[in-house]
């Protein structure tokens, strides 16, 4: 339990460094890896908490997310690299006003909420998957799907007649 | 002791590693595995690797005679290669500015071989020794220089913050030594600064003109403008100086000054007040009006007081009639203008122009991905439209891919070539070594002119002093010329056949063209007859090649062009070729290949057919002899010859004074096509654009100018 | 015992993939060679150029390593002689996989050179071609299996093994890993004879050798991740199930190896263009197929 706890606490605290250090470098790219690697100690968090599923799906999906952002950055900015050491962040005071208190609120929520009793032991991961897709999506799991290939085959066609028939340079 | 040992002490545990390092000797070859290929040399066997980065060389292999040019690339690859390193040069001993060879030997393969050996026991022993001494040359030596990550124009020669956007300058190591472009750029990336890297190598920023009417603005905001230096009040940068736009800027300032200043919202430009603060809106803070007047000043006037309409999802998109959004088809809304109009009745504009689902529920809260956009607009676009970081890089003149001795300097956009400059940094070299040559040894001295093609700028020579003497040789004699002829087009395609495997990865090709060539350099009639079923399979087998296809048609499409020579010509459907021209050729059945596409791929094919028939010539002509040189007395004249080499026509014009070449002109094949590259490449992605490249076959020891 | 044992079996892996790479490059089969050329890495200066960001230029190597043996972690050799034989272990190996993406991005960004860098970022624009194809065939095995269980997903070939059930999968997750492990013909962020070395051009010495060895685990897991998937793991007649699993993930290394000596290298838009347009669309009728087959012949 103690060596949870730590775990716990340690990618927590590494988290929000990471995410700290989001705001403190001037390199682009540094800027995006620190975000994923905040998100990734967010997916620890998870695992560390034995919702395994849920642990691996994030460190999955962020991965490629934020090296996708990495690049739009480096593409964008006029100095990925951060060498002009140019301040990019803007309303300081709003934002820090907004951070704090979204911290305080969901401290707030995380202490006042009565969680019920606590699990004595986690249901295994095979049985955590169902019951968190049961509870996220509960009888209507099979729409659900369905509406999710829908919206997938909907992008690609959205795509598909958004592009310019491009004249094909290459002979092929 | 190395040149290039390591510090440290002889231990047992250095003594270990040091053998290792002897027996795993990665080497890069100056000028290239092309040229060593040319000498007949064969690297791997001599037990050598090769590798296509300094630094995870060990040896630095120099081959023959290396151009003073070319040797002063070779001193910034040794100085990129980690230490313990040594140089182990075939054939020369001018290795200048790079320190004296380690190993000094002939310029053949027993040599190679028994060089290795030596080197690999001055390895083991002194890999490791306690006192090394740094290795500096004159083109080593760098500036350091300050310039602005944002404004590549700006170089300084003291730390300090740039006068158009106040960001720090940043350090950068620049060549000392004036007049040495290609050695500005160091061959490998690791001397590529991040300057480079992170600046638009374009001079799209306008430079600052002193008479002019200047105004400052922020670089990542350009709405805030105004007439006095300071910092941004948005970001705190330190604001810019530009120009104002000359015809507009005298309106516009007089209109910032007769007029108060309004403050609206950058994404909701309905939101017009005359007091800084919030939008109601997004929140996000408001900017002054002057800006976005000035930015859309023209078309302020233009829709002063009328509706438009506009598109909901472009709001650039503004036309007097309705109709429907040239950008996505949408049909287009009316919405009022804005300018200094809508102020008036701003009190109803907040349900105005956009409709609230664009903006409010997209989290545009962060200005700078708006500013973004207008501090890009003005970036030269590459060819999908993004403005994109420019890197410069240089490609060569020893770069694995390309044939060595040449230099391309690559302007990427992401990958994909926004312009390019080809040199040889070999080209020019004087045909005469004095102003009046015996003829021998100007023979002696074109043989040498381009180790890629020995035999035939030989013959070239031979023909030309035969042509001015009005002599004939034998029949039996101008046949075995064309044999060796042949023999060289046959080695040269199969190198180039190399050098394309090299580049595209193609291993297996790589290794058997290139032992292919080998043999066939200086083999005799009966072993050329007994490579040909080699040759047969080989042509077979790449018809069927995986990928082949698709990863070379298409790439370096030429139209047909006056200035195509040889292979690449006759890949466009030129049958253009000198041979056909020649009485020798056409009686041992020497017929034109062509192909129509004018692809690299058709390049390809035309080299294959022609090693095929090259093969039949040389059975034709039933023997091979090199050209040697008529003795033709002392007779003055002018008179010119062609020679089909195998990089296409070329063309040598002599006058002799006594028997003495006194002047000597020659046009070849790879000058014309080294014009070629720019346009070829321009907008095409990296390795499409090397291919192109290679697949032109040229031989910067060749290029004139 | 079994994780130190696994790691000492994946360094053996590594070592082996190395001799076989050095077969195919060279033609001769040397087995002292990889053992020299580390040694000597290690003698060499490891320098750092002259502008990096350092820390991603030295937590690049390590990041692709560690990756790699994450998801070896999940690979089982035996029915018990697997690290953690996690719950969600097919969906683990990919987490642990992208990393690999990121590695290269930070390897091709730290030293500061262009080669590098453009190297890291055709990594990525691979990446966005053959991503689909590593999950989505993935999809389809654990469909059959009806667990993410990488030891269940092998017992559940005992009748009939994948590449047979699902060979279209297997193609696909097949071309998909060698892109995954940048081996060529898929070589577009390495590539000696386009960027003369790429990501590691600017590596030497000791940092090297991490990075090389890094790559060596990478195709080694990924080998064994195909033969856990489609080729029945430890199955197979007469020989112990260690027998079966050595002699199947060094001929899937092989192959891999060998395949592209023989090809140029794919265009980095052709990989692309085919991957959407032609992969994505058969790996969701490969899931198809197998659904149906799970149905008819459960």
């Amino acid at each position: 339990m103690t060596a949870q706890m730590f775990f716990i606490g340690f990618f927590g605290l590494a988290g929000v460094w990471f995410g700290i250090v989001v705001f403190r470098t001037f390199s682009m790219v540094r800027s995006a890896l620190a975000l994923l690697f905040s998100q990734t100690a967010l997916g620890a968090m998870f695992l560390s908490m034995q919702a395994e599923f849920l642990g691996v799906l994030q460190i999955m999906m962020m991965a490629t997310e934020m090296s996708i952002m990495a690049i739009f950055m480096v593409m964008f900015m006029m100095d990925p690299g951060g060498l002009g050491e140019m301040d990019m962040t803007h309303q300081k005071r709003l934002s820090l006003g907004a951070g704090i208190v979204s911290f305080v609120a969901a401290v707030a929520v995380a202490v006042f909420v009565d969680w019920g009793p606590v699990a004595s032991v986690s249901p295994d991961a095979a049985q955590q998957t169902i019951d968190l897709g049961l509870e996220l999506l509960g009888r209507s799991m099979l729409i659900f799907e369905t509406a999710g290939i829908t919206i997938l085959t909907a992008m690609i066609a959205a795509t598909a007649v958004a592009i310019q028939p491009v004249k094909r340079t290459r002979e092929q | 002791m190395i040149t290039g040992a390591r510090q440290g002490k002889p231990f047992a545990l250095h003594r270990l590693l040091a053998a290792a390092m002897a027996r795993d000797l990665g080497t890069f070859v100056i000028p290239g595995p092309d040229i060593a290929r040319a000498h007949g040399l064969d690297i791997e066997a001599a037990g050598l690797h090769r590798v296509t980065s300094p630094r995870h060389a060990s040896v630095l292999l120099v081959i023959g005679t290396v151009p003073p040019a070319l040797c002063e690339a070779a001193a910034v690859i040794y100085a990129q290669m980690v230490r313990p390193r040594a140089i182990i040069a075939l054939g020369t001993d001018e290795l200048s500015p790079l320190p004296a060879a380690d190993v000094m030997a002939n310029l053949s393969q027993q040599a190679l071989i028994k060089g290795v050996r030596e080197l690999r026991s001055a390895f083991a022993e002194g890999a490791f020794y306690p006192e090394v001494s740094d290795f500096d040359a004159p083109v080593l030596q760098v500036r350091i220089e300050y310039t602005c990550p944002m404004h590549p124009e700006i170089v300084r020669d003291e730390p300090g913050s740039c006068p158009k956007c106040g960001m720090n300058l940043v350090l950068r190591e620049a060549q000392a030594k004036a007049g040495h472009l290609h050695t500005d750029h160091q061959e490998m990336g690791a001397n590529m600064d991040m300057e480079t890297a992170s600046t638009h190598a374009h001079g799209s920023h306008h430079s600052i003109d002193h008479g002019a009417l200047v105004e400052y603005t922020c670089p990542m905001h350009p709405e805030v403008v105004q007439d006095e230096p300071g910092s941004c009040p948005k970001c705190g940068m330190d604001l810019v100086p530009r120009d104002a736009p000359p015809e507009s800027s005298h309106e516009h300032h007089q209109m910032t000054h007769d007029e108060p200043v309004e403050y609206t919202c950058p994404m909701h430009p309905e939101v017009v007040q005359d007091e800084p603060g919030s939008c109601p809106k997004c929140g996000m803070d408001l900017v002054p009006r002057d800006a976005l007047a000035e930015s859309s000043h023209e078309h302020h006037h233009m829709t002063h007081d009328e509706p438009v309409e506009s598109c909901p999802m472009h709001p650039e998109v503004v036309q007097d009639e309705p109709g429907s959004c040239p950008k996505c088809g949408m049909n287009l809304e009316p919405r009022e203008t804005q300018n200094k109009q809508s102020h008036k009745h701003s009190g109803m504009d907040h349900n105005g122009m956009d409709s609230d689902m664009d903006h409010s529920s997209m989290d545009h809260g962060d200005m700078a991905f708006m500013s973004m956009i207008d501090v890009t607009k003005d970036l030269p676009r590459s060819g999908d439209g993004l403005p994109m970081e420019w890197i410069e890089a240089p490609f060569g003149p020893f770069f694995p891919g390309l044939p060595s001795g040449l230099l391309l300097t690559l302007t990427l956009d992401g990958d994909t070539v926004a312009g390019s400059n080809a040199r040889s940094l070999i080209e020019n070299r004087e045909l005469l070594q004095s102003s009046s040559m015996d003829t021998g040894s100007f023979v002696e001295q074109l043989t040498s002119f381009d180790p890629l093609a020995p035999v035939t700028y030989r013959y070239l020579a031979c023909r030309v002093l035969e042509n001015i003497a009005g002599m004939d040789v034998s029949a039996n004699t101008a046949y075995a010329r064309i044999g060796a002829l042949e023999r060289e087009r046959i080695a040269s395609h199969l190198g180039w056949l190399a050098l394309f495997a090299q580049q595209t990865g193609f291993d297996w090709l790589m290794r058997r063209t290139a032992s292919l060539q080998l043999k066939f350099q200086h083999a005799d009639l009966e072993q050329i007859v007994a490579l040909k079923p080699a040759i047969l399979t080989l042509t077979k087998r790449l018809q069927r090649t995986p990928l082949l296809k698709s990863r070379m048609a298409g790439v370096g499409l030429l139209a047909t062009d006056a200035t195509l020579r040889g292979p690449v010509a006759r890949a466009t459907g030129i049958g253009d070729d000198a041979r056909s021209a020649d009485k020798v050729c056409t009686t041992l059945g020497f017929k034109t290949v062509s192909r129509k596409t004018g692809d690299a791929l058709a390049r390809l094919h035309v080299r294959l057919d022609e090693i095929i028939h090259s093969l039949a010539l040389i059975e034709a002509a039933g023997a091979i002899e090199l050209p040697v040189p008529a003795i033709i007395g002392e007779i003055s004249g002018t008179g010119e010859a062609v020679v089909e080499t195998p990089r296409g026509v070329a063309r040598l014009r002599l006058t002799l004074e006594m028997g003495k070449v006194t002047t000597a002109q020659l046009d070849t094949p790879s000058t014309h096509h080294l014009a070629l590259i720019n346009p070829l490449i321009e907008q095409q992605e990296l390795g499409d654009a090397l291919l192109a490249v290679s697949s032109l076959d040229l031989s910067p020891w060749e290029v004139r100018q | 015992m079994t994780t130190v044992l696994l790691l000492l079996l994946l360094a053996v892996g590594a070592y082996l993939v190395a001799v076989l790479e050095d077969w195919t490059v060279s033609g001769r089969f040397r087995l002292t060679a990889p053992v020299l050329a580390g040694i000597a890495l290690l003698g060499r200066e490891s320098i750092v150029p002259r502008k990096p960001d350092r820390i991603f230029f030295e937590v690049a190597p390590f990041l692709l390593l560690i990756s790699a043996i994450l998801a070896a972690a999940v690979v089982p050799l035996t029915p018990d002689l697997i690290i953690t034989d996690m719950a969600t272990g097919a969906l683990f190996i990919n987490a642990a996989l992208v990393y690999v993406l990121v590695a290269l991005l930070m390897a091709g960004w730290g030293p500061d050179g262009a080669y590098a860098m453009i190297g890291g970022w055709r990594f990525l624009g691979q990446l966005i071609a053959y991503a689909m194809l590593i999950v989505m065939p993935i999809t389809a095995v654990v469909m059959r299996a009806e667990s993410l269980l990488t030891t269940q997903v092998v017992v559940s070939q005992a009748g009939v093994w994948n590449i047979i059930y699902q060979p279209l999968g297997f193609i696909l997750f097949f071309i998909a890993a060698m892109a995954l492990a940048f081996l060529p013909p898929f070589d577009l962020t390495t590539s000696k004879g386009e960027l003369a070395g790429g990501v590691e051009a600017e590596y030497a010495g000791v940092r090297l050798a991490v990075f090389r060895l890094g790559r060596l685990a990478l195709i080694i897991t990924l080998a064994a991740a195909t033969v856990i998937f489609y080729l029945g793991g430890w199955q197979g007649p007469l020989l112990p199930p260690w027998a079966w699993s050595t002699i199947k993930i060094l001929a899937v290394t092989t192959i891999m190896l060998l395949a592209g000596r023989y090809m140029p290298r794919i265009r980095e838009a052709d990989l692309l263009a085919w991957c959407w347009m032609l992969g994505i669309p058969l790996a969701l009728l490969n899931i198809l197929l197998v659904g149906v087959l799970v149905l008819v012949f459960p």
